[in-house]
């Protein structure tokens, strides 16, 4: 029987500091025959591990389409975290994956789409903005809400510029002082006033802390979304990813193996006392 | 060929064993397996691997730890690593201009073990774990184990001290799950093999044919085990009421008197959480990954990066234990989370009882 639970070898080809606190890593498996073999879904994510601090799950940033290489956009929040800052071109790290279900693209084929992010939560959406814009026919009109702390914050900025070009955006932060800001300012649910998506044949995406997401679907489904058509990516302390070590629990649901994506209806009415902010208060 | 549970070829597994030659068949075993088995350690019981037979305690009460332990331990390492180039040759190297790291793989070496002596509610459990880590992408630590681990269980022929299998189906006969059966009989044991595998430890010893009265003495046991078990819990609609009773006030009072000290779920025998972690020698060169059983009592176990914690409350905690077991261990796997061991019960500082949340949730 095979460990599972040991790593491929990964190097870092590329270090891509997007602000203070976040980088984007390039990673390619050091084995040929992983690197034919190695296919994933937007919305999935591998576990990354620094051998000798730990192991944590990260989503993969990048496009599937990419078979040589793939990204990964780490916020420095904690003890591993900080490490991964640290890696230079040609460091080695351990890549399990990919695990999870990815969004919904099955059920959001032919309709309409708004994305909602906060934060380091574009990370996950990036391949999930990629798929749209390689098939952008198969899909309505699409339309992308990103908010975060101030402008200096806003994951992937060089590509908004393209990503326009296909779809409608509104930014927003909470903060612009000190920087040259023309876009919107306060939370990212301000921006349900601007939008041009509405409820009928819409499929929703959200990533962002749970609170947010939590406000997200609130203010959504007072302007008559249903929970069915909203998707959310939850966050939780993983040690395995395969559904073993237990840490990912929400309810009867395992984040890792059942999520992270999560249609809104399968969470609003378990009780929030067990599974956090998105369930019933 | 004939099924398993035909008859023939059920009575063709049957035989008797003498009390006394109890320890007689254990030592036969012991020549050709490493035997764990329950021994008496201090004043209470714990399965450990026997030295001699004669340490094998045949009527015991509950081990402080489940029977599981031998096959989910403790204290697992998933491998090991080093950063240099002469490194065993079984291991599995990475090589990058200067850097080479390799790894050894900890998962791989289990040996073929009897577990003797297993009651029907760790026999039970078994079948749980068995779902959560050998289903989808199986846990080769676990799984291996389990492979390679003959069971001999012994039905429960007198009351334990806090048990309530009955109620969930898992004792105290057992039903499958096992190699050989026994069953303590006035001056004999029935032994019933539940395998081919069982059928050939039978082999060892020189049993005796077993008379058919025994079978029914053995019913006739279990039933009356049954009706004296010291706990019950109540299974009518469980499943509706922790969903209707979220804010039952018993959760309230469970949070104001658990101590979250983690020992109901140390000691129970489905619990299956483990927590990672990386241990770097002192030259940094080398180092192993390690797993550990860990608790959802405890307060850093659903923490995740900025402090954040989606089960802060000790409410929460208590909670969660209690409708995981009850609740969500049966959706999430087809079966009971609970096995009725009464081990959280009776190791529980401050008396706090599943049993009893249930009945007064159901208004008892
Ligand atoms: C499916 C999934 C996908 C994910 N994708 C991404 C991703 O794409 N990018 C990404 O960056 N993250 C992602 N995460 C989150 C990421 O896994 C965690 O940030 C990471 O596990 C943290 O590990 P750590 O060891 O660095 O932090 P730990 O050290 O384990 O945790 C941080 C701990 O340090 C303390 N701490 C650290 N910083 C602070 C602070 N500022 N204030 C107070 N306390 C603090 C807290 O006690 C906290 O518990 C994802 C998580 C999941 C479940
Ligand atoms: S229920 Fe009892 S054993 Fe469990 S954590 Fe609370 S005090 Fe400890
Ligand atoms: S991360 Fe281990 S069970 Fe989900």
């Amino acid at each position: 029987m095979s460990n599972l639970l040991i790593p491929d070898s990964a190097i870092v080809r590329e270090v891509f500091h997007e602000n203070d606190d976040t980088s984007t890593f390039t990673l390619q498996f050091t084995d040929a025959q992983k690197r034919l073999e190695y296919t994933f879904r937007p919305g999935q994510f591998n576990m990354l591990s620094i051998f000798g601090v730990g192991e944590a799950p990260i989503s993969i940033s990048s496009s599937h389409d990419n078979r040589e290489n793939f990204t990964h956009t780490i916020r420095h929040v904690g003890s591993l975290t900080r490490m991964f800052g640290k890696l230079k071109v040609g460091d080695l790290l351990g890549v399990r994956g990919p695990y999870g279900n990815g969004w919904p693209f099955e059920q959001a084929q032919g309709k309409n789409l708004l994305i909602v992010a906060g934060g380091i939560g574009l990370a996950p959406l990036r391949p999930a903005i990629y798929y749209i814009l390689r098939q952008r026919e198969l899909f309505g009109k699409v339309e992308l809400l990103y908010g975060a702390k101030n402008p200096g914050e806003m994951l992937f900025r060089h590509e908004y510029s393209k990503w326009a070009a296909h779809l409608s955006m509104l930014l927003t932060v909470d903060d612009a002082a000190g920087f040259d800001w023309n876009h919107n300012q306060g939370l990212v649910t301000g921006l349900f006033d601007k939008m041009e998506s509405v409820p009928e044949n819409t499929v929703v995406l959200s990533c962002g802390p749970e609170i947010m997401m939590k406000h997200v679907t609130k203010g959504l489904l007072a302007r008559g979304f249903q929970s069915g058509q909203l998707y959310v990516s939850l966050e939780r302390k993983m040690h395995c990813g395969v559904k073993k070590c237990g840490r990912c629990q929400v309810g009867s649901k395992f984040v890792c193996h059942d999520g992270p994506v999560f249609a809104y209806d399968v969470l609003e009415n378990e009780p929030a006392e067990i599974i956090g902010v998105l369930g019933r208060e | 060929m004939l099924q398993e549970d035909h008859p023939l070829v059920k009575s063709a597994g049957t035989v008797s064993l003498p009390a006394a030659e109890l320890k007689e068949f254990v030592a036969a075993l012991m020549q050709k397996f490493p035997v764990i088995a329950p021994i008496l350690k201090g004043r209470e019981y714990v399965f450990a691997q026997l030295e001699d037979a004669a340490q094998l305690a045949d009527d015991y009460q509950p081990t402080i730890l489940p029977a599981k332990k031998v096959l989910q331990q403790p204290l697992e390492t998933v491998f090991s690593f080093v950063r240099q180039e002469a490194f065993a040759e079984d291991g599995k190297c990475t090589s990058l201009g200067e850097e080479r790291i390799c790894f050894v793989d900890h998962g791989a070496a289990v040996q073929k073990k009897v577990l003797f002596g297993v009651r029907p509610c760790d026999v039970n459990s078994f079948n749980v774990l068995d779902e959560v880590f050998c289903k989808d992408l199986p846990d080769p630590f676990y799984c291996q184990s389990r492979q390679e681990t003959l069971i001999v269980a012994q039905n429960c022929v007198k009351p334990c001290r806090s048990g309530f299998c009955y109620y969930q189906q898992t004792g105290p006969g057992l039903q499958r799950g096992y190699d050989l059966l026994l069953t303590e009989l006035d001056n004999a044991y029935l032994v019933e093999a539940g395998s081919d595998a069982g059928r050939e430890l039978l082999a060892l010893h020189p049993f005796a044919a077993a008379a058919p009265e025994m079978s029914l003495a053995r019913d006739e046991l279990l039933a009356a085990t049954s009706r004296r078990l010291p706990k019950h819990i109540l299974t009518r609609n469980l499943a509706e009421l922790l969903e209707e009773n979220v804010d039952h006030p018993v959760w309230e009072d469970l949070q104001r008197r658990c101590l979250g000290c983690g020992t109901c779920t140390m000691v129970c025998p489905t619990c299956f959480c483990y927590n990672v972690y990386d241990k770097l020698d002192l030259g940094l060169e080398s180092g192993v990954r390690q797993r550990e059983w860990d608790s959802c009592k405890l307060m850093e176990f659903s923490q995740v990066a900025l402090g954040h914690n989606f089960r802060k409350g000790r409410q929460a905690r208590a909670q969660w234990r209690i409708y995981h077991k009850l609740l969500y261990q049966q959706r999430q796997f087809g079966k009971t989370g609970c096995v009725g061991c009464g081990r959280c019960i009776y190791s529980c500082m401050v008396n706090i009882d599943l049993t009893d949340v249930a009945s007064t949730l159901g208004g008892e």
